[in-house]
Protein backbone atom coordinates (compact mmCIF):
# COMPACT_ATOMS: atom_id res chain seq x y z
CA UNK A 1 0.00 0.00 0.00
CA UNK A 2 1.59 3.11 -0.84
CA UNK A 3 1.61 5.23 2.31
CA UNK A 4 -0.37 8.69 1.67
CA UNK A 5 0.93 11.64 2.60
CA UNK A 6 0.80 13.04 5.93
CA UNK A 7 0.03 16.61 6.63
CA UNK A 8 1.88 17.82 9.49
CA UNK A 9 -0.74 18.15 12.51
CA UNK A 10 -4.26 17.91 12.45
CA UNK A 11 -6.62 19.50 10.23
CA UNK A 12 -9.25 21.99 11.95
CA UNK A 13 -12.34 23.40 10.47
CA UNK A 14 -15.38 25.37 11.94
CA UNK A 15 -18.83 24.29 10.70
CA UNK A 16 -22.07 25.14 11.12
CA UNK A 17 -25.20 23.25 11.63
CA UNK A 18 -27.97 24.48 8.79
CA UNK A 19 -30.91 21.91 9.06
CA UNK A 20 -33.59 22.81 10.23
CA UNK A 21 -33.66 19.90 12.76
CA UNK A 22 -30.20 19.64 13.68
CA UNK A 23 -27.92 17.15 14.10
CA UNK A 24 -30.84 13.91 15.52
CA UNK A 25 -30.90 10.41 15.11
CA UNK A 26 -30.80 10.54 11.33
CA UNK A 27 -27.90 13.43 10.58
CA UNK A 28 -26.24 11.63 13.30
CA UNK A 29 -25.77 8.12 11.75
CA UNK A 30 -25.38 9.54 8.08
CA UNK A 31 -22.35 11.28 10.04
CA UNK A 32 -21.20 8.20 11.56
CA UNK A 33 -21.89 6.21 8.18
CA UNK A 34 -19.08 8.34 6.93
CA UNK A 35 -16.45 9.19 9.67
CA UNK A 36 -16.21 5.43 10.27
CA UNK A 37 -15.06 4.98 6.75
CA UNK A 38 -11.96 7.08 7.04
CA UNK A 39 -8.80 5.91 9.04
CA UNK A 40 -8.21 9.18 10.49
CA UNK A 41 -9.36 9.97 14.09
CA UNK A 42 -12.31 12.43 13.82
CA UNK A 43 -12.92 14.56 16.77
CA UNK A 44 -15.71 16.92 17.33
CA UNK A 45 -16.01 19.84 19.92
CA UNK A 46 -19.24 22.09 20.80
CA UNK A 47 -19.04 24.60 23.24
CA UNK A 48 -15.23 23.03 24.51
CA UNK A 49 -16.68 19.35 24.91
CA UNK A 50 -15.07 16.96 22.61
CA UNK A 51 -16.66 13.66 21.03
CA UNK A 52 -15.60 10.87 19.42
CA UNK A 53 -16.72 11.65 15.50
CA UNK A 54 -17.68 7.93 14.76
CA UNK A 55 -19.84 7.71 17.95
CA UNK A 56 -23.56 8.25 16.90
CA UNK A 57 -24.17 8.35 20.66
CA UNK A 58 -21.88 11.16 21.12
CA UNK A 59 -22.77 12.87 18.23
CA UNK A 60 -26.43 13.11 19.62
CA UNK A 61 -25.01 14.08 23.38
CA UNK A 62 -23.52 17.57 21.80
CA UNK A 63 -27.48 18.61 21.29
CA UNK A 64 -26.01 20.52 18.10
CA UNK A 65 -29.15 21.98 16.66
CA UNK A 66 -29.88 25.21 14.04
CA UNK A 67 -26.71 26.93 13.72
CA UNK A 68 -24.64 25.51 16.24
CA UNK A 69 -20.84 25.77 15.77
CA UNK A 70 -19.23 22.31 15.54
CA UNK A 71 -15.54 22.19 15.44
CA UNK A 72 -14.18 19.22 13.72
CA UNK A 73 -10.36 18.02 14.51
CA UNK A 74 -9.46 15.69 11.92
CA UNK A 75 -5.91 13.45 12.26
CA UNK A 76 -4.38 10.96 10.27
CA UNK A 77 -3.46 9.96 6.34
CA UNK A 78 -7.07 10.54 5.00
CA UNK A 79 -7.53 13.57 6.70
CA UNK A 80 -8.25 16.15 4.20
CA UNK A 81 -11.08 13.86 1.92
CA UNK A 82 -12.64 13.14 5.51
CA UNK A 83 -13.31 16.47 5.96
CA UNK A 84 -14.28 16.97 2.28
CA UNK A 85 -17.00 14.70 2.85
CA UNK A 86 -18.13 15.78 6.30
CA UNK A 87 -18.08 19.12 4.80
CA UNK A 88 -20.05 18.29 2.00
CA UNK A 89 -22.53 16.73 4.53
CA UNK A 90 -23.04 19.89 6.48
CA UNK A 91 -23.78 21.95 2.86
CA UNK A 92 -26.32 19.36 1.77
CA UNK A 93 -28.42 19.68 4.99
CA UNK A 94 -27.80 16.20 5.74
CA UNK A 95 -30.36 15.18 2.84
CA UNK A 96 -32.96 17.03 4.86
CA UNK A 97 -35.33 19.80 4.78
CA UNK B 1 -38.91 -9.60 0.86
CA UNK B 2 -38.90 -13.71 1.59
CA UNK B 3 -42.20 -14.34 0.29
CA UNK B 4 -42.90 -17.95 -0.65
CA UNK B 5 -45.58 -19.74 -2.00
CA UNK B 6 -47.84 -21.25 0.47
CA UNK B 7 -47.97 -24.97 0.29
CA UNK B 8 -51.52 -26.16 -0.61
CA UNK B 9 -52.09 -28.69 1.87
CA UNK B 10 -53.58 -32.43 0.96
CA UNK B 11 -56.30 -33.02 3.47
CA UNK B 12 -57.66 -36.72 2.91
CA UNK B 13 -60.53 -38.02 5.38
CA UNK B 14 -58.42 -40.40 6.75
CA UNK B 15 -56.19 -37.25 7.87
CA UNK B 16 -59.18 -34.98 8.65
CA UNK B 17 -60.24 -38.55 10.79
CA UNK B 18 -56.79 -39.60 12.41
CA UNK B 19 -56.51 -35.85 13.83
CA UNK B 20 -59.73 -34.54 14.71
CA UNK B 21 -61.68 -37.88 15.46
CA UNK B 22 -61.58 -37.47 18.84
CA UNK B 23 -62.56 -33.74 19.58
CA UNK B 24 -65.88 -34.65 16.94
CA UNK B 25 -66.24 -37.73 18.44
CA UNK B 26 -66.35 -39.09 15.08
CA UNK B 27 -66.96 -42.91 14.81
CA UNK B 28 -66.41 -44.96 11.24
CA UNK B 29 -69.22 -46.70 10.31
CA UNK B 30 -68.76 -48.23 6.80
CA UNK B 31 -66.46 -46.90 3.65
CA UNK B 32 -63.05 -47.48 5.09
CA UNK B 33 -61.94 -48.47 1.84
CA UNK B 34 -62.41 -44.60 0.64
CA UNK B 35 -60.40 -42.73 3.56
CA UNK B 36 -57.91 -41.73 0.94
CA UNK B 37 -60.69 -39.73 -0.62
CA UNK B 38 -59.50 -35.80 -0.61
CA UNK B 39 -61.72 -33.01 1.06
CA UNK B 40 -61.31 -30.52 -1.89
CA UNK B 41 -62.78 -27.67 0.57
CA UNK B 42 -62.51 -26.61 3.97
CA UNK B 43 -65.57 -26.18 4.75
CA UNK B 44 -69.06 -28.54 5.92
CA UNK B 45 -72.16 -28.66 3.66
CA UNK B 46 -75.54 -29.90 4.88
CA UNK B 47 -77.32 -31.35 1.70
CA UNK B 48 -80.90 -30.73 2.41
CA UNK B 49 -81.25 -29.90 -1.04
CA UNK B 50 -79.29 -31.92 -2.84
CA UNK B 51 -81.08 -35.29 -0.85
CA UNK B 52 -84.46 -33.49 -2.21
CA UNK B 53 -83.13 -34.16 -5.93
CA UNK B 54 -81.53 -30.77 -6.46
CA UNK B 55 -78.25 -30.89 -7.94
CA UNK B 56 -77.68 -27.76 -10.07
CA UNK B 57 -75.50 -26.25 -7.57
CA UNK B 58 -74.40 -29.32 -4.84
CA UNK B 59 -70.95 -28.62 -2.57
CA UNK B 60 -69.65 -31.48 -3.20
CA UNK B 61 -66.16 -31.08 -2.45
CA UNK B 62 -66.79 -30.93 1.22
CA UNK B 63 -67.59 -32.96 4.38
CA UNK B 64 -71.58 -33.95 4.05
CA UNK B 65 -73.48 -33.70 7.39
CA UNK B 66 -76.74 -35.11 7.70
CA UNK B 67 -78.35 -32.97 10.82
CA UNK B 68 -81.54 -33.45 12.21
CA UNK B 69 -83.95 -31.80 9.62
CA UNK B 70 -81.98 -33.92 6.64
CA UNK B 71 -82.63 -37.52 8.68
CA UNK B 72 -85.94 -36.27 9.30
CA UNK B 73 -86.94 -35.96 5.77
CA UNK B 74 -84.36 -39.02 4.74
CA UNK B 75 -86.83 -40.97 7.35
CA UNK B 76 -90.29 -39.77 5.77
CA UNK B 77 -88.82 -41.87 3.06
CA UNK B 78 -89.32 -45.49 2.67
CA UNK B 79 -86.18 -47.62 2.44
CA UNK B 80 -85.65 -48.01 -1.15
CA UNK B 81 -86.33 -44.67 -1.89
CA UNK B 82 -83.86 -43.48 1.13
CA UNK B 83 -81.21 -45.60 -0.44
CA UNK B 84 -81.34 -43.76 -3.76
CA UNK B 85 -81.41 -40.55 -2.41
CA UNK B 86 -78.09 -41.42 -0.60
CA UNK B 87 -76.90 -43.16 -3.70
CA UNK B 88 -77.30 -39.95 -5.72
CA UNK B 89 -75.31 -38.32 -3.18
CA UNK B 90 -72.67 -40.63 -3.51
CA UNK B 91 -71.87 -40.79 -6.91
CA UNK B 92 -71.32 -36.42 -6.67
CA UNK B 93 -67.93 -37.78 -5.02
CA UNK B 94 -68.30 -36.23 -2.13
CA UNK B 95 -65.26 -36.53 0.38
CA UNK B 96 -67.49 -38.43 3.15
CA UNK B 97 -70.43 -38.74 4.99
CA UNK B 98 -71.83 -37.49 8.44
CA UNK B 99 -74.55 -38.44 10.50
CA UNK B 100 -75.08 -36.29 13.35
CA UNK B 101 -76.63 -36.15 16.97
CA UNK B 102 -76.09 -39.89 17.39
CA UNK B 103 -78.25 -41.08 15.10
CA UNK B 104 -77.84 -44.42 13.53
CA UNK B 105 -78.06 -44.91 9.48
CA UNK B 106 -79.80 -47.86 8.67
CA UNK B 107 -77.72 -51.12 7.16
CA UNK B 108 -78.83 -50.33 3.76
CA UNK B 109 -76.87 -46.90 3.96
CA UNK B 110 -73.74 -48.66 5.62
CA UNK B 111 -74.01 -51.36 2.55
CA UNK B 112 -74.05 -48.45 -0.28
CA UNK B 113 -71.36 -46.58 1.37
CA UNK B 114 -69.06 -49.49 0.79
CA UNK B 115 -69.78 -50.43 -2.13
CA UNK B 116 -68.83 -46.87 -3.52
CA UNK B 117 -66.39 -46.38 -0.75
CA UNK B 118 -67.23 -42.98 0.56
CA UNK B 119 -66.35 -43.23 3.99
CA UNK B 120 -69.72 -43.04 6.68
CA UNK B 121 -69.50 -41.72 9.96
CA UNK B 122 -71.88 -40.78 13.05
CA UNK B 123 -71.42 -38.48 15.84
CA UNK B 124 -72.88 -37.82 19.11
CA UNK B 125 -72.22 -34.23 19.23
CA UNK B 126 -75.70 -32.37 18.19
CA UNK B 127 -75.56 -30.88 14.35
CA UNK B 128 -74.74 -27.10 15.30
CA UNK B 129 -72.35 -27.62 17.28
CA UNK B 130 -70.67 -30.37 15.28
CA UNK B 131 -70.47 -27.86 12.32
CA UNK B 132 -69.17 -25.28 14.19
CA UNK B 133 -66.21 -27.43 15.62
CA UNK B 134 -65.40 -29.05 12.40
CA UNK B 135 -65.64 -26.28 10.93
CA UNK B 136 -62.82 -25.29 12.72
CA UNK B 137 -61.11 -28.33 12.24
CA UNK B 138 -61.14 -28.11 8.87
CA UNK B 139 -59.60 -24.05 9.36
CA UNK B 140 -56.96 -25.56 10.72
CA UNK B 141 -55.81 -28.45 8.57
CA UNK B 142 -56.28 -25.97 5.72
CA UNK B 143 -54.43 -23.18 6.93
CA UNK B 144 -51.31 -22.03 4.25
CA UNK B 145 -48.70 -23.15 6.16
CA UNK B 146 -44.62 -22.92 4.11
CA UNK B 147 -41.27 -23.88 5.76
CA UNK B 148 -39.13 -20.64 6.91
CA UNK B 149 -34.98 -21.97 7.39
CA UNK B 150 -34.69 -20.97 10.70
CA UNK B 151 -35.04 -21.39 14.48
CA UNK B 152 -37.79 -20.23 16.56
CA UNK B 153 -37.80 -19.47 20.23
CA UNK B 154 -40.08 -18.30 22.48
CA UNK B 155 -38.36 -15.05 24.82
CA UNK B 156 -41.09 -14.15 27.60
CA UNK B 157 -43.91 -14.36 25.07
CA UNK B 158 -42.34 -12.79 21.95
CA UNK B 159 -41.88 -15.62 19.39
CA UNK B 160 -38.95 -14.89 17.59
CA UNK B 161 -38.05 -16.85 14.40
CA UNK B 162 -34.22 -16.43 13.88
CA UNK B 163 -33.08 -16.79 10.04
CA UNK B 164 -29.39 -16.76 9.00
CA UNK B 165 -27.21 -18.97 6.34
CA UNK B 166 -26.23 -22.01 8.27
CA UNK B 167 -23.17 -21.78 9.77
CA UNK B 168 -23.64 -18.58 11.09
CA UNK B 169 -24.43 -19.19 14.75
CA UNK B 170 -28.43 -19.82 14.89
CA UNK B 171 -28.27 -23.44 16.82
CA UNK B 172 -25.36 -21.65 18.92
CA UNK B 173 -27.64 -18.77 20.07
CA UNK B 174 -30.50 -21.07 20.46
CA UNK B 175 -28.86 -22.88 23.10
CA UNK B 176 -27.76 -19.54 24.96
CA UNK B 177 -31.20 -18.79 24.90
CA UNK B 178 -32.79 -21.80 26.18
CA UNK B 179 -29.46 -21.77 28.70
CA UNK B 180 -31.24 -18.31 29.93
CA UNK B 181 -34.49 -20.17 30.55
CA UNK B 182 -36.80 -19.18 27.21
CA UNK B 183 -38.08 -21.87 25.07
CA UNK B 184 -37.37 -23.88 22.27
CA UNK B 185 -39.73 -24.14 19.56
CA UNK B 186 -38.66 -25.47 16.73
CA UNK B 187 -34.95 -25.80 15.16
CA UNK B 188 -33.52 -25.11 11.98
CA UNK B 189 -36.73 -25.20 9.84
CA UNK B 190 -40.02 -23.70 11.24
CA UNK B 191 -43.29 -24.60 10.03
CA UNK B 192 -45.37 -21.54 9.91
CA UNK B 193 -49.53 -21.78 8.97
CA UNK B 194 -51.89 -18.50 9.11
CA UNK B 195 -54.53 -18.76 11.39
CA UNK B 196 -57.54 -16.67 10.19
CA UNK B 197 -56.01 -14.47 7.98
CA UNK B 198 -54.23 -12.73 10.41
CA UNK B 199 -52.13 -14.62 12.69
CA UNK B 200 -48.85 -16.60 12.09
CA UNK B 201 -48.36 -19.62 14.53
CA UNK B 202 -44.78 -21.30 14.16
CA UNK B 203 -44.08 -24.79 15.17
CA UNK B 204 -41.56 -27.77 14.31
CA UNK B 205 -42.31 -31.00 12.36
CA UNK B 206 -43.69 -33.57 14.63
CA UNK B 207 -40.13 -35.48 13.75
CA UNK B 208 -37.74 -33.28 14.84
CA UNK B 209 -39.46 -31.84 17.65
CA UNK B 210 -37.90 -30.97 20.67
CA UNK B 211 -34.75 -31.88 19.65
CA UNK B 212 -31.55 -29.85 18.02
CA UNK B 213 -28.93 -30.62 16.34
CA UNK B 214 -25.93 -28.92 17.11
CA UNK B 215 -22.52 -29.03 15.10
CA UNK B 216 -19.90 -31.16 16.94
CA UNK B 217 -22.34 -32.71 19.79
CA UNK B 218 -24.52 -34.14 17.03
CA UNK B 219 -28.46 -34.42 18.18
CA UNK B 220 -29.57 -33.54 21.17
CA UNK B 221 -33.32 -33.97 23.23
CA UNK B 222 -33.48 -30.65 24.48
CA UNK B 223 -36.30 -31.12 27.51
CA UNK B 224 -33.75 -33.85 28.48
CA UNK B 225 -31.03 -31.54 28.88
CA UNK B 226 -33.09 -27.97 29.68
CA UNK B 227 -36.06 -29.28 31.23
CA UNK B 228 -39.47 -29.63 30.72
CA UNK B 229 -40.34 -25.56 30.24
CA UNK B 230 -38.09 -25.03 28.01
CA UNK B 231 -39.44 -26.45 24.83
CA UNK B 232 -43.02 -25.59 23.25
CA UNK B 233 -44.78 -27.11 21.07
CA UNK B 234 -45.92 -23.68 19.02
CA UNK B 235 -46.13 -20.37 19.57
CA UNK B 236 -47.55 -17.29 17.40
CA UNK B 237 -44.45 -15.47 15.66
CA UNK B 238 -43.73 -12.19 16.74
CA UNK B 239 -40.45 -11.26 15.50
CA UNK B 240 -38.14 -11.79 12.61
CA UNK B 241 -34.23 -12.03 13.70
CA UNK B 242 -31.89 -12.39 10.39
CA UNK B 243 -28.38 -13.05 11.50
CA UNK B 244 -25.79 -11.59 8.78
CA UNK B 245 -22.34 -11.95 7.99
CA UNK B 246 -20.62 -8.58 9.38
CA UNK B 247 -18.44 -8.34 6.09
CA UNK B 248 -21.27 -9.21 4.00
CA UNK B 249 -24.14 -6.88 5.19
CA UNK B 250 -25.45 -5.81 1.63
CA UNK B 251 -27.70 -2.91 3.03
CA UNK B 252 -26.41 -0.45 5.66
CA UNK B 253 -27.03 -1.84 9.42
CA UNK B 254 -30.01 -0.10 11.28
CA UNK B 255 -27.93 1.97 13.62
CA UNK B 256 -31.12 3.97 15.00
CA UNK B 257 -33.82 1.58 14.85
CA UNK B 258 -36.77 4.35 14.67
CA UNK B 259 -37.48 2.76 11.33
CA UNK B 260 -39.69 -0.51 11.67
CA UNK B 261 -37.93 -3.13 8.79
CA UNK B 262 -40.45 -6.07 8.36
CA UNK B 263 -40.21 -9.41 6.84
CA UNK B 264 -43.08 -11.05 5.06
CA UNK B 265 -44.93 -14.35 5.56
CA UNK B 266 -47.66 -15.70 4.22
CA UNK B 267 -48.70 -12.18 3.23
CA UNK B 268 -48.14 -10.78 7.20
CA UNK B 269 -45.27 -8.45 7.71
CA UNK B 270 -43.51 -8.95 10.97
CA UNK B 271 -41.15 -7.05 12.43
CA UNK B 272 -37.65 -7.29 11.53
CA UNK B 273 -33.82 -6.97 12.88
CA UNK B 274 -30.89 -7.65 11.05
CA UNK B 275 -28.07 -8.33 13.51
CA UNK B 276 -24.22 -8.29 11.97
CA UNK B 277 -22.30 -11.15 13.10
CA UNK B 278 -18.84 -11.42 13.91
CA UNK B 279 -16.55 -13.50 16.95
CA UNK B 280 -16.92 -11.73 20.11
CA UNK B 281 -20.98 -10.87 19.85
CA UNK B 282 -22.93 -12.50 22.03
CA UNK B 283 -25.15 -12.66 19.48
CA UNK B 284 -28.08 -14.25 21.95
CA UNK B 285 -28.28 -11.47 24.68
CA UNK B 286 -28.62 -9.19 21.56
CA UNK B 287 -31.32 -11.41 20.19
CA UNK B 288 -32.73 -11.31 23.93
CA UNK B 289 -32.59 -6.88 23.93
CA UNK B 290 -34.36 -7.39 20.00
CA UNK B 291 -37.38 -9.47 21.42
CA UNK B 292 -37.47 -7.23 24.78
CA UNK B 293 -37.17 -3.96 22.77
CA UNK B 294 -40.16 -5.42 20.29
CA UNK B 295 -42.70 -5.96 23.61
CA UNK B 296 -41.93 -2.41 24.47
CA UNK B 297 -43.02 -1.31 21.01
CA UNK B 298 -45.84 -3.50 21.04
CA UNK B 299 -46.64 -1.88 24.04
CA UNK B 300 -46.53 1.45 22.15
CA UNK B 301 -42.74 2.36 23.09
CA UNK B 302 -40.19 3.18 20.21
CA UNK B 303 -37.31 3.99 22.29
CA UNK B 304 -35.30 5.02 19.45
CA UNK B 305 -37.95 7.42 18.62
CA UNK B 306 -39.06 9.20 21.65
CA UNK B 307 -35.48 9.33 22.30
CA UNK B 308 -34.63 11.43 18.70
CA UNK B 309 -38.25 13.12 19.47
CA UNK B 310 -36.84 14.59 23.18
CA UNK B 311 -33.19 15.61 21.26
CA UNK B 312 -34.97 17.56 18.67
CA UNK B 313 -37.06 19.09 21.57
CA UNK B 314 -33.57 20.48 23.31
CA UNK B 315 -32.04 21.24 20.29
CA UNK B 316 -34.83 23.40 19.52
CA UNK B 317 -35.47 25.32 22.92
CA UNK B 318 -31.69 25.80 23.62
CA UNK B 319 -31.01 27.60 20.25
Amino acid sequence: MASPKKTSGPVIKELVVINRLGIHARPAALFVKVSSKFQSSITVEKDGEQINGKSIMGLMMLAAGLGARLTLIIDGPDAEAALRELEELFKNKFNED
Amino acid sequence: MGEKNPSIPVITVERFYLNHAEKLQLKLLAGGAGLSRRILEGSVNRPGLALAGFYKYFAFKRVQVIGGAEWEFLHSLDDHELTKRIEAMLKAKIPCLIFARNVNPPDSVLQICDKYQVPLFKTKIVTMKFINAATISLEMEFAPQVSEFGSMVDILGIGVLIRGESGIGKSESVLALLERGYSLVSDDVTRIRLLEGRELIGTSSETTRYHMEIRGLGIINVPAVFGVASVRPEKNVNLVVTLMDWGKMEQEVDRIGIEQQSYTILGIALPHVMIPVRPGRDIARLIQVAALDQKLKSLGHNAAREFNERLIERMRTRG
